[in-house]
């Protein structure tokens, strides 16, 4: 599964962090490899809060964040064997993975719901908080959290929620359409042109 | 050269959005397009990093003694899964290997016949076994065929007899991934407006957050509480009696959720049991 994921995955994803970071990352992962599980505890304390983060706002719930980041870092350790530093950055799978498990519990989630002819709320707790970088949370975040909020900022409003959507709710293409009331094109054309933009930001930032 | 259409479904990939024959046909495409790959890759680093949007959120402590502990309980993957890296002459050296066992094995064959015989011997023995050991399965098997038609008739006479006929009795089966064991028995007597919940094996609940039991009557848009419970923490068990917030008609499913303390006026949270 993991090796796969890496298929995906190109050194280029390695621009995406600062260089030192990543290193430091993969060789915590070449650690684990050998079953050091010092290097398992430094990882968690170097990903665990952004992992943390997505995941609960994904899911909107503490209790399975958590469920969601425990499953993740076992995945690391047990197959740290299949990690290439050469193919992907370690932060990148670990996104991967915790988003790709947290938006499986949505869904399913939703499927209970409607089970139990219950629909989804409409407002999943995205608001223009993402956006929203004040000064004392600005201290409080790492310089990449920041770079990467300031770049989403720029974009404009219907790109930021367009990308906010498309990463954290789990919607389909339609679904996002359908929510935001919007033609399916408009839609595709904002997740492009706001993807594009914030990847070349972020090239110049980071 | 990545044209806009290539532009976007890259951009749309990079977010795992495209489903499909859609998706079939862009991957199809990229797997010939080195270009196409590094341009998905690259959209794809700039997607995860929209991981540092979501608001802060700092995970409690004993989460990281929680990952660490079952990490202790697990074998890194790496130490069960070292890769064997045979050398490039490794074939001649097992082929040159093979030639000696084929001349040694036949020099050995007159004094194997005799071991032969003996394994020849035990293979009889062990068919023998294997027959017998069919046959109590097929035993075993008619048993729980005949058991399950026992109780099938034992519940339909009960249903004809008496009054667990109006009785509604369901299982509640587990909709927690770490928790699959865990269930629930429901049964309702409309006559007195009350039922009673066994719940076993369900995860104990952290200060904050409260079992609900809702039950689901078809003439109410929404599910109806029926109060909200916690467990034994070392067994998971716990039994109630309940009694649904609104007058119930036919009660068509039993549910449980997890819920904030005291509860919520309609289902929030998960659910984590569920009846069929």
């Amino acid at each position: 599964m993991a090796s796969g994921l890496f298929v995906l995955m190109t050194s280029d994803e390695e621009t995406d962090l600062p260089a030192k970071r990543a290193s430091a990352n993969a060789a915590l992962i070449r650690r684990m490899a050998g079953g050091d599980r010092d290097a398992l505890a430094e990882l968690y304390d170097n990903l665990s809060r952004p992992l943390y983060a997505t995941a609960r706002h994904i899911l909107n719930d503490a209790a399975e964040a958590q469920d969601v980041v425990h499953d993740v870092f076992l995945t690391l350790w047990e197959n740290a064997a299949s990690f290439d530093s050469g193919r992907g950055a370690a932060f990148s799978w670990a996104v991967t993975l915790t988003r790709n498990r947290s938006i499986d519990r949505l869904r399913t989630r939703s499927n209970r719901a409607r089970l139990l002819g219950n629909s989804i709320p409409d407002d999943f707790g995205y608001g223009s908080d993402t956006a929203d970088i004040g000064g004392g949370e600005r201290a409080e975040l790492g310089d990449r959290a920041v770079a990467v909020r300031s770049a989403l900022a720029e974009l404009p409003a219907e790109q930021q929620r367009a990308l906010e959507l498309a990463f954290f709710s789990g919607l389909t293409q339609k679904e996002i359409a359908e929510r935001l009331s919007e033609p399916i094109g408009t839609i595709k054309a904002r997740i492009r042109r706001g993807l594009i933009k914030l990847r070349d930001t972020l090239a110049g930032r980071l | 050269m990545i044209d806009e259409r290539q532009e976007e479904l890259a951009s749309l990939h990079a977010l795992d959005l495209l489903e499909g024959s859609e998706r079939d046909q862009f991957l199809a495409e990229m797997a010939g397009s080195p270009e196409l790959r590094q341009r998905v890759s690259q959209l794809r680093a700039a997607a995860t990093s929209l991981a540092h949007v979501a608001p802060e959120a700092v995970p409690p402590a004993s989460l990281k003694a929680r990952v660490l502990a079952s990490a202790a309980a697990r074998e890194s993957g790496a130490a069960t899964a070292e890769v064997i890296r045979f050398p490039s002459w490794a074939p001649w050296l097992i082929a040159a290997c093979l030639a000696v066992a084929v001349v040694w094995a036949e020099r050995q064959y007159g004094a194997s016949r005799a071991a032969y015989a003996a394994l020849s011997e035990q293979h009889r023995v062990a068919e023998l076994a294997l027959e017998q050991t069919r046959s109590q399965l097929d035993d075993a098997k008619r048993l729980i065929t005949e058991s399950s038609r026992q109780v099938a008739e034992l519940s339909t006479r009960l249903k004809d007899e008496g009054d667990l006929a109006h009785f509604k009795i369901a299982t509640l089966a587990s909709m927690l991934g770490n928790s699959p064991a865990a269930v629930a028995v429901a049964v309702w007597d409309p006559a007195r407006a009350q039922g009673v919940l066994a719940v076993s094996k369900l995860p104990a609940l952290a200060s904050e957050k409260d079992y609900q039991l809702w039950v689901i009557d078809k003439q109410y848009p929404s599910p109806v509480s029926a109060g909200v419970f916690v467990v034994d923490p070392v067994s998971g068990e716990a039994h109630i009696v309940f009694r649904a917030d609104k007058p119930v008609g036919t009660i068509a499913k039993f549910a449980v959720s997890l819920e904030r303390k005291g509860g919520s006026p309609s289902p929030e949270g998960p659910i984590v049991l569920v009846s069929e």
